[in-house]
């Protein structure tokens, strides 16, 4: 077990590695692109921006360069925005993470729900008509983009009908748990069920499928064969195994959304959280703020699919032989 | 006579598909004593599995029409609601299938499975469920029964798979059992374990067994009485000697022949001509006529199942059967 | 020519798997040294349970798969290490036929064309010439040459097998590996099957190794068998002699317990059942391999690994105490 934990962190952080060096070339190695003359600003002259360059040490080696950058966001933690001068990274995106973090949450709680609940319904009523209702319910919830999405629950929430049936619905923004949590949730609500309908139309045609194809097992025969109720091998077996392929897919989706996967929602809904942070800092090239992000978001998917790979151990005993 | 434990009358199972009707059952009639052992055996396409699928409700395709009479115990079971088969099955009659690696549910320990099936016909508490479960463990002869209840599916090989399965199968003390190609996927070492094992257990429980297969040589060693089955229909049924000894039907002369024997080696199997009929296609007469070199015209119509104890569905009478039987199936 | 067609000397096959231990590799022997002849004409069934390498040293004989090592000699010539340039005028004169008659035809391919597939490679011919051999081929094995332009899912397992047959005679060759031909046919279509390989055999002076884990077969087809368990040859004889009086307490039992038609008339055969599990190649016992489930086995079997000797000019066994 020790060396599979040992195997799993060292391939992390050689991903994490990997993943800086692509970001900082992309980003430092494109010709055409000069940070120093962005941070200098628009009117600044050749020598202007050759001292820019010069202070921000634009004009060493590349790896050097990137010795530099890595060194003042792991090890000094005060790498600084080029944006906003004095502005450091690491703070910025911690309080930007709560926000991301309590949208996904929410949302997460909603979808699995929603998710789960739709596919075992359909599954168990195969064949009859509310099982292709409920998948098709599920694809026009993957289809209609997000941001369209939300665009629209705003019109319907703020437009015309906010002074009647959702005058309730509080204007775009954000208001932390500790401060007021029913506000907290208020203001959360709209986005959450946006967010929530794509991926609850996925799970539930996901898990859907996974439990039909279950049901058509030779184990669920068995069970049959022992006299088992039907709603008890729906749940207790067929279920059950399907549980490992909702499980691992839940792992990959919370870890992307939390790193900052929720970008849209975010925009649509005004909630600055590490989605809006990245997008902002993209459209200024704030170089140094880009890279926390990505650092940030990349971190979380290689913690979740470890622990995906950690949790299958606990769901199939058949993978804890290997 | 007393009752039989299980009567099948004119059992009738069709599938509506858009190609045709598939009448996988076709008039299969028989019945089941107590402590009796009954052999099904036929190649694929017979309808030996689905038969016994259909009497116990497992087929859950909404395409199927079953019909006709089977009586468990003076009961009709054909046709009772789900709920109330739920009952029957794993309690009053029990099945197992074909492939040990694939029956159990993998999440599961082996332990957990068999008490699932104890305490859903039963009241048995937790502790009381393990105990029994331990106890079947050890009686299908898995080692050191206490420490495996606890174990996975996957940790087991797959003969000891199929000794669980017996083990659960038989958790409920069922009059029935069947058997559906219990050792097919097993090696002959194992499959002589596993059939030596429900040879004893049969004996212990008292339960009579309806043993499914396509392999002659395990239907002569386990079976009291033989079905033959051809397409749907019976062909021959009768006591284990009278069905090897003395065969009936041109197509079980066709099955014997064609088997080789461990103790004698002949220059040419015996071969039964052409092709299985397709399940889409079965003729108006007799559905072996076409592959049968004793055709007559009286085949086109169907035969029924003639004789008293030893019953033939053929056209040929005593005679006929006597001759052509010793020209082709001896040595 | 030599009587003996195919010659192979200690071929060992093992594959290097995971072990439990962090970094370390262990090596696994499907086949633990294995040596036979196969005569010219003649049938050699090899026979065995899961797990006892059969399939493996099949495919090790025809050069399928490269031995880990030992030598393999084909007429004379040794063909293991050759290069694939070399080994190419060899693999005419070996053919195999498999088990699983739906997987071992391209199920996207025309009947016609599979079968025409070694004839192209070996640059048999123009396109008539091909055609007319396919052709021979499909009446050589008894199916329509209507059929040409059919697909594999079109036929029947029977008929599907048969086009491997044919396929497998494209280019005449001496030797026939048939790695359990009839195992996933019906017992109708299987004597069909077997009636066929016999004909071909008597008309095309075909050599074969037949493996397959079901005696009666083996036996009915066979001119020797031999018997192998976890990786190792136990036995191998002339097959009349070995069914009526197997030597090695392994072959004693399996033919005890194989299911045989019994009418009631026969005496009680006396059934050795062997207790424990068929084995684990990645866990092979000391001395004999066969010790823990030998119901002779003495404290020299768990330690002496007993030798593969001829005990008369047609039989050979390796164990310390032969039934006789």
């Amino acid at each position: 077990m020790l060396a599979f934990v040992l195997r799993r962190v060292s391939s992390a952080v050689l991903v994490m590695f990997s993943i800086s060096v692509l970001v900082f070339l992309i980003f430092f190695a494109t010709p055409g692109v000069d940070p120093a003359a962005r941070i200098a600003g628009r009117s600044a002259t050749p020598q202007i921006i050759a001292q820019v360059r010069h202070a921000f040490g634009l004009d060493r080696a590349l790896p050097i360069r990137y010795g530099i950058m890595m060194d003042h966001l792991f090890f000094k933690q005060d790498l600084s925005s080029y944006v906003n001068i004095g502005a450091k990274v690491v703070p910025q995106i911690l309080q930007a993470a709560p926000i991301t973090i309590s949208l996904v949450l929410g949302a997460s709680v909603l979808w699995l729900l929603v998710g789960i609940a739709g596919g075992i319904v359909a599954a168990a009523n195969r064949g009859k008509f509310i099982d292709p209702l409920i998948m098709f319910l599920g694809i026009a919830a993957i289809s209609v983009p997000a941001y369209w999405l939300g665009e629209v629950v705003n019109l319907i929430t703020q437009g015309g009908l906010h002074h009647s049936i959702f005058s309730w619905v509080p204007s775009s923004g954000y208001v932390s748990i500790f401060q007021n949590p029913f506000e907290w949730g208020l203001h959360l609500l709209f986005p959450w069920l946006t967010l929530a309908s794509l991926y609850a139309g996925i799970y539930a045609r996901v898990l859907r499928a996974e439990l039909v194809n279950a049901l058509n097992e030779d184990y669920v025969r068995t069970a049959r064969a022992k006299g088992l109720s039907e709603r008890r091998i729906l749940i207790r077996h067929a279920f059950r195994c399907s549980l490992i392929s909702i499980v691992s897919l839940f792992g990959l989706d919370f870890g992307a959304l939390i790193g900052g996967a929720a970008l849209l929602t975010e925009v649509v809904f005004g909630l600055p959280g590490v989605g809006l942070l990245t997008y902002s800092s993209l459209q200024n090239l704030d170089l140094p703020v880009i890279m926390g992000c990505v650092m940030y978001g990349a971190f979380f998917v290689v913690l979740a699919n470890a622990v995906v790979d950690i949790g299958y151990a606990f769901l199939d005993p058949r993978v804890r032989v290997a | 006579m007393p009752e039989p434990l299980l009567s099948v009358e004119n059992l009738r199972v069709a599938f509506e598909t858009r190609a045709g009707v598939v009448r996988a059952v076709d008039g299969l009639t028989f019945s089941v004593g107590e402590k009796e052992v009954v052999g099904i055996v036929g190649e694929s396409g017979s309808g030996k599995s689905v038969s016994m699928y259909s009497l116990l409700g497992l087929l859950r395709e909404p395409n199927v029409v079953i019909e006709g009479s089977v009586k468990f115990q003076g009961r009709e079971i054909l046709g009772l609601g789900d709920d109330q088969m739920q009952s029957i099955r794993g309690k009053d009659i029990a099945m197992i299938f074909q492939d040990p690696m694939t029956a159990l549910t993998p999440v599961y320990s082996v332990g957990w499975q068999i008490e699932e099936q104890i305490r859903a016909h039963g009241t048995e508490s937790k502790h009381q469920a393990r105990a029994r479960a331990i106890e079947l463990l050890a009686e299908v002869g898995i080692p050191d029964p206490a420490r495996r209840v606890e174990q996975f599916p996957h940790e087991f090989s797959g003969g000891m798979r199929q000794r669980v399965v017996i083990a659960m199968a038989l958790s409920c003390n069922p009059k029935l059992l069947i058997a559906d190609e219990p050792t097919t996927a097993l090696d002959v070492t194992t499959q002589a374990q596993i059939l030596e094992l429900m040879g004893k257990l049969q004996e212990t429980y008292g339960s009579s067994i309806v043993l499914i297969t396509h392999d002659m040589g395990v239907i002569s060693e386990m079976a009291d009485r033989i079905v033959v089955m051809y397409a749907g229909r019976p062909a021959e049924i009768g006591s284990r000697v009278d069905v090897i000894r003395t065969p009936q039907h041109p197509y079980t002369w066709g099955l014997m022949g064609a088997v080789p024997r461990l103790e004698s080696k002949r220059s040419r199997l015996v071969t039964i001509p052409g092709n299985a009929v397709s399940p889409l296609d079965v003729p108006e007469g007799c559905a072996f006529a076409p592959r049968c070199e004793h055709r007559m015209d009286i085949c086109s119509t169907r035969p029924s199942l003639r004789g008293s104890d030893h019953q033939a569905a053929c056209w040929l009478d005593s005679a006929q059967k006597v001759s052509f039987r010793n020209r082709g199936h001896s040595a | 020519m030599s009587d003996i067609i195919l010659s192979a000397t200690n071929i060992v096959k093992s594959y290097s798997v995971k072990s439990k231990k962090i970094g370390k590799r262990e090596q696994v022997q499907a086949v633990s040294g294995v040596s036979i002849d196969v005569h010219r004409g003649e049938t050699l069934g090899i026979v065995g349970e899961s797990g006892c390498g059969k399939s493996t040293l099949a495919r090790c004989l025809v050069q399928l798969l490269a031995a880990t090592s030992g030598s393999v000699s084909f007429n004379g010539t040794i063909i293991t290490g050759l290069s694939r340039k070399k080994l190419r005028k060899h693999r005419r004169e070996m053919q195999l036929i498999f088990q699983d008659p739906y997987a071992s035809l391209n199920p996207r391919k025309r009947v016609g064309d599979i079968v025409a597939e070694p004839l192209r490679i070996h640059g048999y011919g123009n396109n008539e010439k091909i055609n007319a051999r396919v052709r021979e081929l499909f009446a050589l094995v008894g199916l329509d040459v209507n059929g040409l332009q059919r697909y594999p899912h079109e036929f029947s397992g029977g008929q599907r097998q048969r086009i491997g047959i044919a396929r497998a005679l494209a280019l005449n060759p001496q030797l026939i590996v048939a790695d359990e031909p009839v195992s996933a046919l019906d017992v109708s279509i299987q004597a069909q099957v077997l009636n066929l390989l016999k004909d071909l055999q008597e008309k095309l002076k075909l050599t074969y190794i037949f493996i397959s884990h079901d005696l009666g077969v083996v036996r009915h087809v066979s001119t020797r068998v031999g018997v192998m368990y976890l990786g190792e040859l136990v036995e191998l004889g002339d097959a009349d002699s070995l069914y009526d009086q197997p030597l090695h307490p392994y072959t004693e039992a399996l033919l005890s317990v194989a299911p045989e038609l019994d009418d009631g008339t026969q005496s009680t055969r006396n059934r050795i059942v062997l207790s424990g599990d068929v084995p684990d190649p990645s866990q092979k016992p000391t001395g004999c391999a066969f010790h823990p489930r030998c119901p002779y086995a003495t404290e020299k079997c768990a330690s002496d690994k007993p030798a593969f000797v001829a005990v008369s000019p047609s039989r050979s066994v390796a164990c310390h105490y032969p039934r006789t």
